[in-house]
């Protein structure tokens, strides 16, 4: 972080204007306005095919959105009219900032033919050119806080999937990212795997880490996140502590979401 | 039966000495199509249509021509177009060897990084690889295994095809054997030649399902 943002009490790390992104026909996200501070949890809740994880996609590149506009840590980084960007920035540039923001994707998408260790020493060596001692040293520390201390040689086809999801946890909180986004983390996991990971996740949370937590988990959403965001049909339906959105929902279509999963 | 099999144990070093020449250009011919299949998959992949339509290109024609016709034309036809085109007959071999092997192993190699699963690339892209990093680093070592299979059919069928250049007199296993047999007006001598090319793929089918192991390792 910048030390002239230090400063400042109140920052958003990510904030998107009237997101729109068009797949062909079809619109899977519509105008998401979202603001998400420094230290801030939020979970992003909804039922399936309602744009949540193409928003959360959208906010690291991993889509590119039609329409809207992309700020982090204050600074534009993506404008689109109808497709064409507005912003004029070197791609290296876009590289470097895009590098704050750590992602976890439902199907893990660990590297196979590189053990624990090296799956997250890879980007620590490849991209902040780091001596592979120093990654090491800390690719073990993370591994470790994660609760992996006794896998760091495992290839990922010998861990559980709860086990390859904390390895990549830990692989993008090698990178020191400010906030992390989770796609769906539990999604493919066995019902008794799903609290390691959570935990994991919990943890961070309290450790003060900036979270966009795309979930189906009612449970971390209602006890570790600061904020709730209802999508449905690609739009936000409803926003709200957890507290106000669990006990009294006032999106109609919120309250048979709630109804139907508990 | 006697005096035959005497024979066939005088012409084995001038067929040995022949294999080399087979072997020599099956190597040397695959390894230098495995550089340039790699760039021409690339090519393919690539969105910006400068590069993926003339690699393309490439593809279709080199694997759209009989083999014997492209090494008659590097051998015989360039050098009417310039002398400073003539070539060896082992040259012209590897030359014509090489690109023509190099269009099937890109089509090769591009279906195997094309099987990778897309979350690889993501995963790579998100944690700030570039697309060269994540290719070189992610993408491609993984597809490793997956080329192998093919890729040791392919040099099977190149290590037979090399039979090839024995028309333009290049002195390989197939062209020794033909020069001892019209010279003895006998075709015993085309048996020894055929063991010594079944020894030769059985030896590289091993090799090569050794490095399918290796490379398997992780899974």
């Amino acid at each position: 972080m910048n030390d002239e943002e230090e400063g400042q009490d109140i920052m958003s790390v990510i904030k998107t204007v009237d997101i729109c992104k068009t797949f062909a026909i079809v619109e899977a996200v519509k105008n998401v306005s979202l603001t998400v501070d420094l230290g801030e949890v939020v979970a992003i809740i909804g039922p399936s095919g309602s744009g949540k994880s193409t928003f959360l996609r959208c906010i690291n590149g991993l889509e590119t959105i039609s329409d809207g506009e992309i700020y982090i840590d204050d600074e534009l980084i993506e404008k689109r009219v109808n497709g064409h960007q507005h912003v004029h920035m070197s791609r290296e540039r876009r590289a470097q900032i895009l590098l704050r923001t750590g992602m976890v994707f439902q199907r893990f998408n660990l590297f196979p033919h590189k053990t624990a260790k090296e799956n997250v020493m890879l980007a620590p060596i490849h991209v902040k050119k780091m001596p592979e001692q120093q990654a090491s040293k800390i690719a073990e520390e993370i591994l470790a806080k994660v609760g992996l201390a006794d896998k760091f040689d495992e290839f990922p086809s010998k861990l559980s999937g709860g086990q390859q999801q904390r390895v990549a946890i830990a692989r993008a909180l090698a990178m020191e990212p400010e906030i992390m986004l989770f796609d769906e983390p539990t999604s493919s996991l066995d019902p008794e795997l799903v609290g390691d990971v959570l935990e994991v996740m919990v943890d961070l949370a309290k450790s003060g880490m900036t979270m966009l937590v795309v979930t189906h988990e009612m449970g971390f959403a209602r006890e570790a996140a600061d904020r709730v965001i209802f999508m449905v049909e690609g739009e936000i339906g409803e926003t709200g502590t957890p507290d106000e959105f669990f006990t009294n929902p006032q999106n109609p279509r919120a309250r048979q979401f709630l109804k139907s999963i508990l | 039966m006697k005096e035959s099999l005497d024979q066939i144990f005088l012409w084995m070093p001038v067929l040995i000495e022949a294999t080399g020449t087979t072997l020599t250009l099956t190597i040397t011919s695959v390894c230098t199509a495995l550089v340039l299949g790699v760039f021409l998959a690339l090519g393919k992949i690539s969105k910006n249509p400068l590069i993926s339509k003339p690699a393309t290109a490439y593809v279709f024609f080199f694997r759209g021509t009989p083999l014997l016709l492209q090494l008659f034309i590097v051998y015989f036809g360039l050098p009417l177009i310039d002398d400073s085109f003539t070539m060896g007959r082992f040259t012209a071999a590897y030359v014509t060897f090489s690109l023509n092997i190099a269009a099937y192993l890109a089509e090769i190699i591009r279906a195997a990084i094309q099987s990778i699963d897309k979350g690889q690339l993501e995963a790579a892209r998100s944690l700030g690889l570039s697309y060269g990093q994540a290719m070189r680093l992610v993408i491609i070592p993984q597809s490793y295994r997956r080329m192998i299979p093919p890729v040791c059919n392919e040099f099977i069928m190149v290590l037979k095809d090399t039979a090839l250049v024995s028309i333009i007199a290049l002195n390989d296993l197939t062209f020794q054997a033909r020069m001892i047999s019209s010279n003895r007006a006998s075709a015993l001598v085309f048996i020894p030649t055929l063991a010594i090319y079944l020894v030769l793929t059985g030896v590289f089918t091993y090799v090569f399902n050794r490095l399918e192991k290796k490379y398997s390792l992780y899974e």
